[in-house]
């Protein structure tokens, strides 16, 4: 009987699978699907602080600056114009006409009060951006005036980070148990950006619609749909398919087995993000700059850049990395050079070595990293032990100053040399703050704190610069590599910039479909 | 002893189990190096910061007290917040599981629907081409990566011949059904809209086959053992030798019977089968309980996690219960034996 009936539902199947294999909703030109691997934490810009959630934040809010398209550098957004008082303890900005959040209400200066007034109360990530804004003053509905406590030279680059994002009063209609409406924001948005989430439905994709009240050039796209795919291969195959036009997290081998794929085009560029390894300077022996420095010339930057990485990085060259100002395109370089690395451990009497490298598997590069050192190492006379732990496990360790050597991985939230050099170098954030190599060298305390009261670009330059001709020598962190951020998308989306600042972020209003 | 006693008993189990559960759990999550607080204020956050996200998530307060808390916010039935999402647990649960439900669901009636026949099959034609068959689909099953076997099988019915959906529970564009029971195929019934029930139905496919396949072999050898064992049974001879026919001898007298130890292992492929969904889940980008654990793992979100853990041992207990009670119910000789 069943095997009899068993033609009839074959066919029945046949035909339910040609109705719904039509035509893919990614081809549709006004409509673009980016598949994301891990779905966004929260959309809330006084909570947020990881890319991923940026992807979100950007295109739903405007800033009083932003970057200019694929530069480091801000141009006014929702900031006409701004002066600063000649001590550097104000900031007054004048707000442009015109713009809009989504429910047709006008940015006006009582808004970005809300805001930073919000970022500063919440006190998490994103209010560290601002970490000398005493208060923020409503001079007119146009005009805002920003006091600082003390100067902060980065001060206009931060506010173009997502922390800076100017939210409307409103939401705090949606504010429960005195929350500030952290819970309503952190799965809506509120601002005058191109976009707003028009659903989200947890793990399985976030809708954007237009905002229909943005001042800018109105988007392409009547939808931008996020999926989250957490599986690179189903990333991989839903973009050749063309289901997706666009996907991140692409890692290198991928990148390279997807290069010779029909349609889709590898968006690969240099980004700020660098991979480097801690070195415990306030444990012997590596409290003696010299034992620092073997382990400095015990790393294969070539071999690990070509090999490891595929080509798809960068030696770095002092802390800064290339391509922020601050960079110094002369700093010196280590080398791969076992002989003076040997000498240096002689030099500073050290023999028997028996060291830990701790690590995890948040970064695929980090393993190859630590085995081709223990293996360079093991050749001078030095033992390392492998030590894999879990991310959060090794984050505690770093922060604790229990390790030996580890793994480091960073990025700038603002694009200012502030981010590396006052971060990692400052005394007074040693462990979790940022400076988790324990480093301390007054000069160069004296430099980046000189450099981070200074208004005058060129003069904060050239102090960074002179602080990583030292801090290059001491060798508190072995500086490998910047990679490049790769993502893949279909060849029909068109006006991708990309800006090394927005990492995970597209420019969804200027983008475009072309089939 | 009755039913009812029987019921009363495990219920009390019950509470002692999600109590060691979350004693367990707690422990263990609280043991792991790593701060929560580190990984909400992200890397460059200032000790101020952390000391006050510590603060505000109760983190900084000794971890017996925090237990305490822990246990008088689940006594009340509140599971927590997410650290991550900063959404309440039981809401993200409830959000979560009723796709890993009916995911499970799927691939239980297709594991049965597929192996009860195999098993009954082998079993007559003992040794016969379909007993071999079934002994090397059997095999595959147990043996095959769950995840290598869903990405080949994308890779066959996706991109080479693409007749299925690669991902995901509804086509892109197809509204989702409005939420009554989480399950799409029921409320996209409930809701009349035909199209979003096609559509969760052909999502459904190919991810509760590679989840059913697992267990497949399982069921078929466990229906194809029990089915030969009572077909040496004297009332099957008897049957037979008063002129029953075959099939009915086998559908009316021997298959009921056989069936009876298959309750048991029915139950447990449950449980399996929800446990194998995290990875089916992952590759399917099926958004159910597996990657919601995945990621709260991930981020030491430990109300999440402590919430899945006692949610699921709750499952598995009750669903330990149920098999049981069907037991008792299809053998009255184990009612009175007790």
């Amino acid at each position: 009987m069943l095997l009899r009936r068993l033609p009839t539902f074959a066919a029945f199947a046949a035909l339910t699978a040609l109705t719904f294999a039509g035509p893919s909703w990614a081809t549709d030109k006004d409509v673009l699907v980016i598949d994301k691997a891990e779905d966004p934490p929260t959309a809330d810009p006084g909570v947020e602080v990881s890319n991923n959630g940026y992807t979100l934040i950007f295109p739903a809010y405007e800033r009083l600056v932003k970057y200019d398209g694929a530069k480091t550098e801000v141009i006014p957004e929702l900031a006409e114009s701004w002066t600063t008082a000649p001590d550097n303890l104000s900031w007054t900005f004048k707000l442009a006409s015109g713009h809009m959040f989504d429910d047709g209400s006008p940015v006006d200066a009582a808004a970005v009060k809300y805001s930073f007034d919000r970022v500063k109360k919440l006190a998490a990530g994103p209010g560290d951006m601002f970490p000398t804004v005493k208060d923020v003053v409503i001079v007119d509905p146009r005009t805002v005036k920003f006091e600082l406590s003390a100067p902060f030279a980065p001060f206009l680059s931060a506010l173009a980070t997502s922390a800076g994002s100017i939210i409307n009063p409103k939401a705090q209609e949606h504010a429960v148990n005195g929350d500030d409406a952290k819970a309503w924001l952190a799965e809506h948005t509120a601002g005058s950006g191109a976009f707003k989430i028009s659903a989200w439905e947890r793990n399985q994709q976030i809708t954007l619609d237009p905002n229909p009240h943005y001042a800018g050039k109105k988007p392409a796209f009547k939808q931008v749909i996020f999926k989250i795919v957490r599986e690179m291969s189903s990333r991989r195959l839903q973009l050749e398919n063309g289901d997706a036009d666009l996907i991140d997290q692409v890692p290198v081998d991928q990148a390279e087995a997807m290069k010779s794929s029909a349609g889709v085009v590898i968006e690969s560029n240099p980004s700020l993000y660098v991979i480097y390894l801690y070195l415990n300077n306030k444990k012997a022996p590596f409290d003696n700059p010299k034992v620092r420095q073997a382990i400095s010339y015990a790393a294969d930057y070539k071999g690990l850049v070509d090999g490891v990485m595929q080509g798809q990085a960068e030696q770095m060259r002092g802390a800064v990395p290339d391509g922020m100002w601050g960079h110094d395109p002369q700093g010196m370089q280590y080398s791969y050079d076992l002989e003076k690395a040997k000498q240096l451990l002689a030099d500073a009497g050290v023999s028997n070595l028996h060291i830990s490298f701790t690590y995890s598997q948040a970064d695929s590069a980090w393993e190859p990293v630590g085995l081709a050192l223990q293996a360079s190492l093991a050749e001078i006379g030095v033992t390392m032990d492998m030590k894999n732990v879990a991310d959060t496990t090794k984050r505690e360790l770093v922060a604790k100053g229990d390790y030996d050597i580890a793994t480091g991985a960073w990025t700038p939230d603002f694009a200012d040399p502030f981010m590396f050099m006052n971060i990692w170098f400052d005394p007074t954030k040693m462990g979790a703050p940022g400076n988790r190599a324990f480093y301390e060298n007054p000069k160069v305390t004296d430099l980046i704190t000189q450099a981070l009261a200074t208004v005058d670009q060129k003069k904060r330059e050239q102090l960074y610069i002179d602080a990583q001709k030292i801090t290059n020598e001491d060798a508190p962190y072995v500086l490998l590599f910047q990679k490049n951020d790769i993502f893949a998308m279909r060849s029909s989306v068109k006006g991708y910039v990309y800006n090394p600042m927005l990492i995970q972020v597209y420019n969804i209003a200027d983008m475009s479909k072309s089939e | 002893m009755s039913l009812i006693s029987t019921i009363l008993r495990r219920l009390v189990l019950l509470v002692f189990v999600v109590a060691g559960v979350a004693i367990i759990t707690f422990t263990i999550s609280h043991l792991i190096p790593g701060d929560p607080a580190q990984l909400i204020a992200g890397d460059k956050a200032s000790a101020q910061t952390l000391a006050h996200v510590r603060q505000e998530l109760g983190l900084d307060k000794p971890v017996t007290q925090q237990f305490v808390i822990y246990v008088k916010q689940l006594l009340s039935g509140d599971l927590g917040q997410s650290l991550r999402t900063r959404r309440p647990v039981a809401g993200d649960i409830a959000l979560f599981l009723p796709a890993t439900l009916e995911l499970g669901i799927a691939a239980l009636v297709m594991a049965i629907m597929i192996g009860v026949p195999l098993g009954v099959l082998s079993a007559i034609y003992k040794d016969g081409p379909v007993d071999q068959a079934a002994r090397v689909v059997s095999v595959a099953g147990i043996s095959m990566p769950v995840f290598w076997f869903g990405l080949a099988l994308i890779l066959l019915f996706y991109v080479k011949i693409p007749i299925l959906p690669g991902s995901g529970r509804i086509t892109l564009g197809i509204a989702a059904p409005p939420r009554i029971t989480g399950f799409f195929l029921v409320d996209s019934l409930v809701a009349g809209d035909l199209k979003a029930f096609w559509s969760s139905l052909y999502h459904l496919v190919l991810p509760a086959f590679v989840l059913a396949f697992a267990n497949l072999g399982i069921i078929t050898r466990q229906i194809r053992a029990s089915m030969l064992d009572v077909l040496q049974e004297d009332y099957v001879r008897t049957a037979r030798a008063n002129g029953l026919s075959r099939s009915a001898v086998i559908l009316r007298h021997a298959l009921p019977n056989a069936l009876i130890p298959s309750v048991t292992l029915l139950g447990l492929a449950f449980g399996d089968l929800l446990y194998g969904a995290v990875l089916t889940e992952t590759i399917f980008a099926w958004p159910g309980m597996g990657s919601y654990v995945v990621s709260s793992i991930q981020t030491l979100d430990f109300p999440a996690v402590m919430g899945f853990t006692i949610v699921a041992s709750l499952g598995y207990v009750l669903i330990n219960l149920a098999v049981d009670l069907t037991y008792m119910v299809l053998d009255p000789q184990i009612r009175e034996l007790g």
